[in-house]
């Protein structure tokens, strides 16, 4: 009964309709089990409890945007950050099979191709790409994006990608940590506002078609013509659309051909830059030796081995679109264990809890792609900055309730 | 719920026939799209078509949707049509890369594990 007029309280009517402990959502039931613990030790402050704010997710939930061209789906930088999160991103259980979203047991990561307006016949129709913002509901994306960040469940439109329609709308509940990826995150200003921190990974033109090949080649209906062409047909609306949100990025992960083997096309071997903007809330930009300083490091010599074409990183201070920014460069690969576990040893502002996470973290998924250079190097090391900001929301969001219920 | 659960005991001996349609009748939801059935529970070469490609209505799909964007740009290289339909392309493609994916990775008694951890078949002893 005291449970229940929380719950009112909180306005959370999700959590109400999982009262028994069942399949879905295992997540959030030990969440509630937890919150059930903290309100029996509660019980004698059963007036205060009404208007306190220990709550599950009211209010806490941090919002994360990540732009990146190309479908949405379990991607590899999802799968990274919801791996430091802890836990494995999964498929709403027992939904739509073709539902775009992911959730584990602190993060929900939608897709925003759900906010599409026209489905694919109607974009046909029209002449408009996926990219053109006419294809999208932008008051929607806001409207849901705002409620969730307000701890409020809402009805989010799925985009079937197979069957290219849209179907029924699934039910998302607040969570920890909201991630939304897709074209156009921080395309709209007030989703922009929203965003705690936004991320964009800009990959250049000829590492795109070097993993446009690699990802196609292996369907009959493609030919290298066809890939070529879809990149250029597509390449007008990119610029015009898309890009331009990488000014607004707090971080910026810009992937670029070596410069280590002349003349190289096969987009092996990547050069990858960390653009991390100053003075965002809670985000400290890693850096390396001093920051500030413009530094450039060989960590292959003496004490490690490398083999060609080696390992080169370089940090320095720069301006991006007329912002201060701090840029971390890898050039190169990493082919032992000891290599990069000595690399980690000498990054600062990491934000790992414990020496080697970084190692650890890259190691756990060893198999997927960019595991052996600085895509998924960086990778990872914004997925343990997201959690170190996230922690520091909390913290600040919950020093002032909690001394309110003191007095 | 409960028909589901009669059938998770025998799947042990399902599984040891490589018979893919009965095991795919766990996941229930894929008896709503059964032209889905062959792609979820791939293994490496045992049944399904081609192994590099993705499930066989997306790869058809993905053919006539190139051959599509190819007419279409044939007659106005810089209309919109022609950049919607090159769109569609790389959507589909997109859509098939991880449809491979999944296929790669789907090993059915993990699946069954994920959902049933607490069967004989799934017990792990960590010490």
């Amino acid at each position: 009964m005291a449970v229940s007029t929380v719950y009112t309280v909180l306005s959370l009517n999700s959590t109400c309709s999982i009262s028994k402990p069942t399949k879905t959502h295992l997540g959030f039931n030990q969440k509630q089990l937890v919150f059930f613990k903290k309100i029996t030790t509660i019980t004698t402050t059963t007036t205060r409890r009404a208007t306190t704010v220990i709550t599950c997710s009211a209010g806490n939930t941090v919002v994360i945007g990540l732009a990146a061209d190309s479908g949405c789906g379990k991607s590899t930088f999802m799968r990274r950050l919801t791996s430091v999160f802890g836990g494995a991103a999964e498929p709403p259980k027992g939904g739509n099979p073709d539902s775009n979203t992911l959730i584990s047991d602190t993060t929900t990561v939608i897709c925003l191709d759900d906010y599409h307006s026209l489905d694919r016949t109607g974009r046909k129709e029209k002449g408009v790409t996926a990219l053109d913002p006419r294809a999208n509901n932008f008051d929607l994306m806001y409207e849901q994006v705002k409620a969730i960040k307000n701890g409020v469940a809402v009805e989010k439109p799925i985009y079937n990608h197979v069957t290219g329609l849209i179907d029924p709308p699934e039910l998302i509940k607040p969570p920890k940590i909201f991630v939304i990826e897709g074209l156009h995150p921080m395309y709209d200003a007030r989703v922009r506002e929203l965003l705690d921190f936004s991320i964009y990974l800009d990959i250049s033109n000829e590492v795109k078609f070097a993993w446009k090949i690699q990802r196609d080649m292996a369907e009959r209906g493609h030919s290298l013509e066809s890939i070529k062409a879809s990149i250029e047909a597509r390449k007008p609306d990119f610029d015009a659309y898309i890009d331009p949100q990488k000014q607004y990025a707090d971080a910026v992960i810009e992937v670029l051909p070596t410069q280590l083997i002349p003349d190289d096309n096969e987009g092996k071997v990547l050069r990858v830059r960390l653009i991390m903007k100053e003075g965002v809330k809670y985000f400290n930009p890693v850096y390396l030796f001093d920051e500030g300083s413009t530094i450039s490091w060989i960590p292959c010599g003496r004490k490690l081995t490398c083999s060609y074409p080696g390992i080169k990183f370089s940090y320095g201070p720069e301006t991006y679109f007329g912002h201060e920014v701090s840029v971390l460069e890898m050039d190169g690969q990493f082919d032992r264990l000891d290599e990069l576990i000595y690399v980690e040893s000498h990054l600062s502002n990491i934000s790992t809890k414990f020496y080697g996470e970084v190692t650890q973290q890259m190691l756990k998924h060893a198999d997927f792609p960019g595991s052996n250079n600085g895509t998924g190097l960086f990778q990872t090391i914004v997925g343990l900055k997201i959690r170190d900001l996230y922690e520091q929301i909390v913290a600040s969001k919950t020093g002032a309730p909690l001394e309110a219920t003191k007095a | 719920m409960a028909a589901v659960t009669g059938v998770s005991l025998t799947t042990p001996k399902v599984l040891a026939l490589e018979s893919p349609k009965k095991v795919q009748s766990i996941k229930f939801s894929l008896l709503n799209n059964p032209w889905k059935r062959c792609t979820e529970f791939g293994r490496n070469g045992m049944y399904v078509r081609p192994v590099a490609a993705a499930p066989e209505g997306l790869s058809e799909k993905l053919a006539e949707s190139v051959k599509n964007a190819e007419e279409s740009c044939s007659e106005n290289a810089t209309s919109g049509e022609c950049a919607a339909a090159w769109d569609e392309v790389e959507e589909l493609s997109a859509e098939a890369s991880h449809a491979r994916d999944k296929k790669k990775e789907s090993d059915p008694l993990e699946t069954y594990c994920k959902e049933n951890p607490e069967t004989d078949e799934c017990r792990t002893y960590d010490n």
